[in-house]
């Protein structure tokens, strides 16, 4: 019956765990940042602080967790086996993690030896997971939106890489560049393309299991995916050539199909036959609430173009769509995923007629609570600073870093409770 | 893809691991050659995998509401 996720064939959950692990510590770089160059961060997008903020969270947490869970979940989702998983994790993780600091280094100091040593790992750690996954992924027929999801996801993500590597180069080789366009473009890819769509193609399958909500209508969960990549390629090649009511167009069409998804995912809920609100729960209706602001932010900039123009527009923009919805969702996701993959690997080393103890016992409900609220008074924190950047920004950070901290403590708490669990199993007699 | 309910696992709205259970039982009591037919919010592939080694065959299909219904052939 333990065949029931297929883990037995997936690695082992040492491999996702050194990336669940690693990313909450990147929310505590983040937070203290802002408390350091707090001001600066909200005094355009453009500063090295926001740049280097922006990319420990994208990158370091964010993608980080993406990559990990991907790794393990794949054959689950996909039914797509990857190659060497454990070597694959052996060279992602380190490149990705040597890749991120060099990054935020080299945007603050503006060096460019930190910034050549940023697109090397970076290359190598994205190159290799692209090439991994992608085999992996092209092996298996479209038979679901779910894969379809993913294959289009891994192609918005190495847009991404490629736009960003190339801005990479030219910001440290000095070469001309028309930043503003291609940095829209790569964090419409890395944000709309790959983040959203790998977000909904996962979504399809866990919002239901876990949620016992009704499942996506199979026409909306076919095209969310081919309509965001049509969009972002529209908005693509009206940017690089110049045509702006494409570019207009292209935007109208990310944001509809977008929060047609994310309204689609509410009204799922509504019919959810599970009744307790959970965790997981509360930071998924977070996230969902908070891309809507997003979108009816972006959607009025579209209307009243003179909007974009403030700096702390965009600056807002960003704020609810990477940690009001992205973070939130990723975070509530990790709730489910790593008490459930610790237990799962309990349940098949216990000794026959011994039941593996209940998840909550690795990671209770009230320890996930606490780190929500914290969460919640983070968001309230930065909304704060966003307003009042001299007075908050110092409060802002700090919350921020005990949220990431209060995430860390969390997993690393589980993990210790799963080694207790696991000894006493091997005193128990493991299942041969 | 009408199944009489008694060879009907609709495991919809069913909690990790009770369709794969639901399945496996459901399996057991089939001779070789009848057919069952699966009802989930998503493609197994797990199970696949199980019923690959175990040599059963299935048809896989993809309803407007979101529901794979998946006939397999003991």
């Amino acid at each position: 019956m333990q065949a029931l996720l297929a883990f037995e064939q997936g690695p082992p959950v040492a491999v996702p765990a050194r990336f669940f692990l690693t990313a909450p510590l990147y929310l505590v770089l983040a937070g203290v940042l802002l408390a350091f160059e707090g001001q600066a961060v909200f005094a355009s997008r453009w500063t090295p602080a926001a740049l280097a903020l922006t990319h420990l969270l994208t990158l370091g947490f964010m993608l980080q967790i993406m990559l990990g869970a991907l790794i393990q979940i794949l054959p689950v989702v996909a039914g797509a086996h990857l190659p060497q998983p454990r070597l694959l994790a052996a060279v992602v993780h380190p490149a990705l993690n040597l890749g991120v600091l060099s990054l935020a280094l080299g945007f603050l100091q503006g060096a460019s030896t930190w910034m050549y040593a940023a697109a090397v790992f970076l290359v190598i750690a994205l190159g290799v997971f692209i090439a991994a996954s992608g085999w992996a992924l092209w092996r298996v027929p479209s038979t679901s939106p779910s894969i379809r999801g993913l294959k289009i996801a891994l192609l918005a993500l190495l847009i991404t890489v490629v736009s960003g590597v190339y801005m990479l180069l030219a910001l440290a080789g000095g070469w001309p560049l028309v930043l503003d366009r291609v940095a829209n473009l790569h964090a419409g890819w890395g944000l709309g393309g790959w983040t959203a769509i790998l977000l909904a193609a996962v979504a399809y399958v866990v919002v239901p299991m876990f949620q016992l909500t009704p499942g996506y209508p199979a026409r909306l969960a076919w095209w969310f995916p081919r309509l965001v990549f049509l969009a972002l390629l529209l908005w693509s090649v009206g940017a690089l050539v110049g045509v702006e009511w494409l570019v207009t167009v292209a935007r109208v069409l990310l944001v509809l199909t977008t929060g047609g998804f994310v309204i689609a995912t509410l009204l799922l809920q509504k019919k959810r036959r599970r009744a307790r609100v959970d965790v997981t729960f509360r930071y998924w209706q977070f996230a969902l609430y908070a891309v809507l602001a997003a979108l009816t932010m972006a959607l009025a900039e579209g209307v009243w173009p003179a909007l974009g123009e403030f700096k702390a527009w965009p600056l807002l923009l960003g704020l609810l769509v990477v940690l009001g919805g992205d973070v939130a969702f990723i975070t509530g996701m990790l709730y489910k995923i790593v008490p459930f993959l610790l237990w799962f690997d309990l349940q098949n080393r216990s000794a026959i007629g011994q039941p593996p103890p209940a998840m909550n016992r690795l990671l209770a409900e009230v320890e996930a609570e606490y780190q929500l609220y914290l969460f919640y008074l983070a968001g309230g924190g930065l909304l704060a600073a966003w307003i009042w950047p001299a007075a908050m920004v110092i409060p802002a950070g700090v919350l921020i870093v005990l949220t990431g901290a209060g995430l860390f403590l969390n997993l690393v708490r589980a993990c210790w409770r799963y080694r207790g669990f696991r000894l006493q199993a091997v005193v128990n007699g493991e299942r041969a | 893809m009408d199944f009489p309910a008694e060879r009907t696992v609709d495991a919809r709205f069913m909690e990790p691991p009770q369709p794969f259970v639901a399945t496996m039982e459901m399996l057991d009591t089939l001779q070789p050659g009848e057919e069952m037919l699966l009802l989930l919010f998503r493609e197994p592939h797990p199970l696949y995998r199980v019923l690959q080694k175990n040599g059963h065959n299935w048809v896989s299909e993809l309803r407007a509401d979101g529901t794979f219904a998946i006939r397999i052939t003991c």
